[in-house]
């Protein structure tokens, strides 16, 4: 009998071992934009994955439920025909490593010292060394600094027309600024990205405008235009017989 | 009624007896077919990619032969439309030779559409019904239609015909000759909506012309008669029954002018597609230079044009045409070359580059090759018995016991007044 | 998840539209009990001469045994054109389909039958300009819609192909070149490289990162057209046009004839060459009748705007997985719908609008 419990003990433990092993391995893929998008794979339900994701390049490729993790998209201007609810985002917070911190840790409100106060910019070795991007920052190719987007004294927080706060989870309101044509798109369903239900009345996770482009590098990628480069998918396969597509290279047409 | 009885023992005892040489050809055919009905095994548990088939280039060899062997059914109508409209007597003797034969290219024609398809199991589908058929909207429908028809057609007119004259009574003119009459136009149903069905598709340019029904009917007037032309050489040879000078020098006429016209057909596509060279010409410039660097299939194109153009050249020589030491050489060139030219020369371009641009090559598998002459085989293994047949029943030797063997129309009088159309 | 439409429930089954917790059920039993006398009724239908004893005895299903599943192939080997089924016949059908796919592939499989809504008429609209080529979208075409994947050649199903075409380019080198070359004519000023004909590019394109300098991408695929050449030359009518636009196959009424492939001028379909390679883990278990049920060896296949998803609701997979948002759908009756904006907004076009084949599918650039 005692021989049997502590079989059963053993057994148990392995079981948890193993259990733990297996919860240990976690797959860890992106959603839009590698770096900033991040998204762990588990089961909603047994054999239902919240995410399947690119073996190849690590992108989320399919989503179990559009809606997972995601809060009220909250006001926006121009939006009161969407129904409460309709509309609903990924909170950018839990993704920005440094964003609890900028708050408490140095821009808790109050201007830092050696600040201008007339938003000229001037350099802030501090920040350079936290955010190289910073530095030589690309967006608006030098006719704009870190003020015009971020608040002066809440560094959490991103910055509307009037001056008042906005919070990560709608850069739209700042981006809007300048991009309003963008913003209309985006607004109406044509520029960026929703997932969810396609009726112009069903339930929508909204992607904001940071979670596919880099706002301090908008231009990156040797195109130039908006997206930085990504790694593609696997070609299709080659059909028989066919050793390779060289002959894609060359140009028919004479 | 007991005549319809003995029609058939008699007729299978016939076939039976045969020479070593007459047992060896059938063991060789029945070996091949066995190979084909091994290769239908596969593609019907491995599936087709036991082919080189593709989803780019997913109709090959089988369907280029259906398109070919069409033609040559379509062919039969060389010997009939001259027996029948001109009442030529030489050909009037061997009109259900041409029956035969139009028979068994038919029958030829079905196994390659079984080979063809992915799920020949569910073609009870187009069985009306029971299943649907999608009348008038698709071609291959009536593709089906027209092929079944004329299949029934020839075989009434063929057994009818040999029926009489096995029991030795007169034919019925007003059954048989609006039948006959009706088989010579459906010869030419038959290949015009095989033609139509690869043309009516703008998604496939190099298809997508209207002179493709003219130029299969001219191929097939062409390919159709060369093969005649050999089995009626064969049968001179080999048997008792004497087909008359005439009645090949009439098929090499109608073969000299059908594959001159062919020629000229190919010219003008040539011309036209070339001078522009727009993107819809891609599939033809694929087949006669290589399209991007692939060239898998030019030598097929030139090959089969220098042999058409030689056996025309052949054809043209009155001396040669009716030398029946070379007219064999000239049949073979024409029929080999339309083969290729409307075969693998027609079908596989039309798939080159596909219709957004890509492009591949097509490699057939051993497995599809060896099927592809299996089934041939099967065709000629149906042609031998149905020519078997029907020469002993034209010679006499199986007729129904007790009644005189008439001779019908005068039909086997030997003196023929010929009607040459030269 | 996504809302419930469907306007009748009487199929004996839950609500499709709960994929979640239909999918992921840990318990595939009790559908099956139920199903039980129907595929009995349909055994007998058959006409089966097989024996009956080991279905009656079958109480589990991952248990159906071999004379089991034959019956219920031999049932399916004998069923109508789903088109003309009676909603019953078509519920029998999808249930015995539910039951093999269930045995086949170890885990709970719905075959949805939703059918079309009324006043819906889908339409899709890609914008040219923002597509990178970065072919997500074919990976979650087939990661949603089960098809073949495989490693040998010609095992390997997308429906979506991406073509990267090479910008043109004038240059000054070649003033003196070009068209009409070898005449004898020179007029100059033909300094244009034809690399970027329309459709003639790379399909196979492979670099370390997307997009190209110099390329533009466009991602081909069914175009669900108003007037579909592949529906006209169907000799059986299997492939048809759903009221709500969708160009739709019956695969289990396909003879796979391939003229739908060969009158396609978008080359939107693909061949079952051989018996689909789908991995039990990968096979995604919500599926429709119509839409991405499991295919068999020789039928045709293609896109469908994710049938399974969208009559529940839901965007299609393409367009939720494009990165950068080029990928739009939605009610073309629909004024406020996306695509219903875009067509009136921005400047569209169809691909070869010349042959009249009228595609719901819109290319458009901002």
């Amino acid at each position: 009998m005692k021989k049997f419990v502590s079989n059963i003990m053993i057994l148990a433990f392995c079981c948890g071992m193993i259990s733990s092993a297996f919860s240990a391995e976690e797959v860890t893929c992106f959603e839009s934009r590698k770096g900033s998008s991040e998204v762990t794979k588990r089961d909603l339900q047994p054999g239902w994955p919240n995410v399947k994701c690119s073996p190849k390049t690590g992108a989320v490729l399919w989503w179990g439920d559009p809606f997972d993790g995601t809060v009220p998209l909250g006001d926006m201007p121009l939006l009161g025909n969407i129904p409460p609810g309709k509309a609903v985002i990924r909170p950018q917070a839990e993704r920005l490593a440094l964003l609890p911190m900028c708050g408490t840790a140095c821009h808790n409100g109050v201007i830092p010292p050696k600040l201008p106060k007339d938003k000229k910019p001037i350099p802030i070795p501090t920040m350079e060394g936290m955010m190289p991007d910073a530095k030589n920052l690309q967006h608006g190719r030098g006719g704009i600094w870190c003020l015009d987007c971020h608040h002066m004294t809440q560094r959490n927080k991103l910055v509307d027309n009037f001056g008042d706060p906005v919070s990560f989870d709608q850069p739209q309101r700042l981006c809007g600024k300048c991009h309003g044509d963008k913003l209309r798109d985006w607004r109406d369903g044509i520029h960026g990205k929703r997932i969810g239900e396609w009726a112009s009345t069903g339930k929508k996770r909204w992607f904001v405008c940071t979670e596919c482009h880099n706002p301090h590098n908008v231009q990156d990628g040797v195109r130039n235009r908006g997206f930085i480069q990504v790694e593609p998918e696997t070609p299709p396969q080659l059909p028989k017989g066919m050793k390779n597509a060289k002959h894609e290279l060359v140009h028919g047409v004479h | 009624m007991q005549k319809l009885m003995s029609f058939a023992p008699d007729y299978f005892l016939y076939i039976l007896k045969g020479s070593k040489k007459f047992y060896a050809w059938m063991g060789f055919l029945a070996i091949l077919s066995a190979i084909a009905l091994y290769g239908f095994y596969l593609q019907n548990t491995e599936g087709l990619i036991v082919t080189g088939l593709t989803s780019q280039i997913h109709d090959g060899l089988y369907f280029a032969n259906l398109v070919f062997l069409v033609g040559v059914a379509a062919g039969a109508v060389t010997i009939v439309f001259p027996a029948y409209v001109y009442h030529h007597k030489a050909m009037h003797e061997v009109t259900v030779l041409g029956e035969m034969l139009a028979i068994s290219a038919v029958i030829m024609v079905m196994l390659f559409v079984f080979a063809h398809m992915g799920r020949p199991d569910r073609l009870w589908h187009m069985i009306p019904y029971i299943g649907i058929y999608n009348l008038p909207g698709s071609m291959l429908g009536w593709d089906v239609l027209v092929l079944n028809g004329y299949l029934l057609l020839n075989f009434v007119c063929g057994f009818y015909f040999l029926y009489v004259k096995y029991s030795g009574g007169t034919i019925n003119k007003k059954f048989f000759m609006p039948l006959i009459y009706v088989s010579i136009v459906w010869a030419l149903s038959i290949h015009t909506v095989t033609a139509f069905l690869i043309s009516t598709m703008p998604a496939r340019p190099m298809w997508f012309h209207s002179m493709m029904p003219i130029r299969f009917i001219m191929t097939a007037f062409a390919a159709g008669p060369c093969l005649i032309i050999l089995a009626f050489l064969t049968i001179r040879k080999n048997t008792k029954l004497w087909i008359q000078d005439e009645a090949i020098n009439l098929l090499s006429t109608i073969i000299t002018w059908c594959l001159g016209i062919a020629l000229f057909l190919t010219l003008s596509e040539v011309v036209v597609e070339l001078y522009a060279r727009t993107e819809h010409a891609n599939g033809l410039y694929y087949l006669m230079f290589g399209l991007h660097g692939l060239t898998k299939l030019v030598p097929w194109f030139w090959g089969s044009l220098i042999a058409m153009i030689i056996a025309f050249g052949m054809f043209l020589t009155p001396s040669i045409r009716t030398n029946y030491k070379l007219l064999p050489i000239a049949c073979v060139l024409g029929f080999g070359g339309i083969w290729v030219e409307k075969g693998m020369g027609l079908i596989v371009p039309g798939f080159i580059p596909t219709p957004i641009g890509e492009v591949t090559e097509y490699y057939p598998t051993m497995i599809e090759i060896m099927m592809t002459i299996g089934l041939w085989a099967i065709g000629f293994f149906i042609l031998t018995i149905l020519l078997k047949g029907a020469i002993g029943i034209l010679l006499g030797e199986v007729r129904y016991e007790g009644a005189a063997a008439k001779s019908i129309d005068g039909a086997n009088s030997g003196k023929s007044a010929a009607y040459e159309s030269r | 998840m996504a809302p419930k439409k469907i306007p009748f429930a009487d199929l004996g089954k839950e609500q499709p539209s709960e994929c979640l917790a239909q999918a992921a059920s840990a318990e595939p039993l009790e559908p099956l009990v139920a199903d039980k006398k129907t595929s009995r009724r349909d055994f007998l239908k058959a006409g089966g001469m097989l024996s009956l004893s080991s279905l009656m005895g079958a109480g589990a299903l991952m248990a159906v045994s071999d004379d089991a599943q034959a019956a219920i192939e031999w049932a399916e080997h004998f069923q109508g054109n789903y088109r003309l089924m009676t909603p019953k016949e078509k519920a029998e059908a999808r249930a015995r389909l539910e039951k093999r796919y269930s045995s086949e592939y170890g885990k709970k499989v719905t075959v949805d039958g939703t059918e079309a809504e009324p006043n819906v008429l889908m339409g899709y609209a890609l914008n040219v300009r923002k597509c990178i080529g970065c072919r997500r979208c074919v990976k979650a075409c087939v990661a949603e819609n089960n098809q073949s994947r495989g490693s040998k050649t010609g095992e390997r199903i997308e429906w979506i192909q991406v073509l990267k075409m090479e910008r043109g380019e004038f240059s000054k080198e070649k003033m003196n070149q070009g068209y009409p070359e070898g005449l004898g004519i020179q007029v100059g000023g033909n300094a244009y490289s034809p690399a970027g004909a329309v459709l003639e590019g790379q399909y196979f394109y492979e670099p370390a990162a997307v997009p190209e300098k110099d390329a533009t991408y466009m991602p081909i695929a069914c175009m669900q057209c108003e007037k579909p050449p592949c529906v006209k030359v169907c000799p059986v009518r299997t492939t048809y046009r759903e009221p709500d636009g969708v160009v739709v196959i019956d695969y289990n009424w396909c003879i796979g004839c391939r003229m739908c492939m060969s009158a396609c001028p978008y080359w939107a379909r693909r061949f079952n060459l051989t018996n689909p390679v789908l991995p039990k883990e990968e096979m995604n278990p919500v599926t429709h009748y119509l839409g991405n049920r499991p295919r068999m060896r020789g039928v045709v296949e293609k896109c469908h705007w994710c049938l399974q998803r969208t009559r529940q609701g839901r965007y299609p997979a393409c367009v939720e997985v494009c990165p950068v948002g080029a990928r739009k759908f939605g009610n073309l009756l629909d004024p406020e719908s996306e695509v219903s904006l875009i067509l009136a907004r921005k400047n569209v076009f169809r691909l070869k609008a010349e042959l009249n084949t009228f595609p719901k599918f819109f290319y458009f650039y901002d």
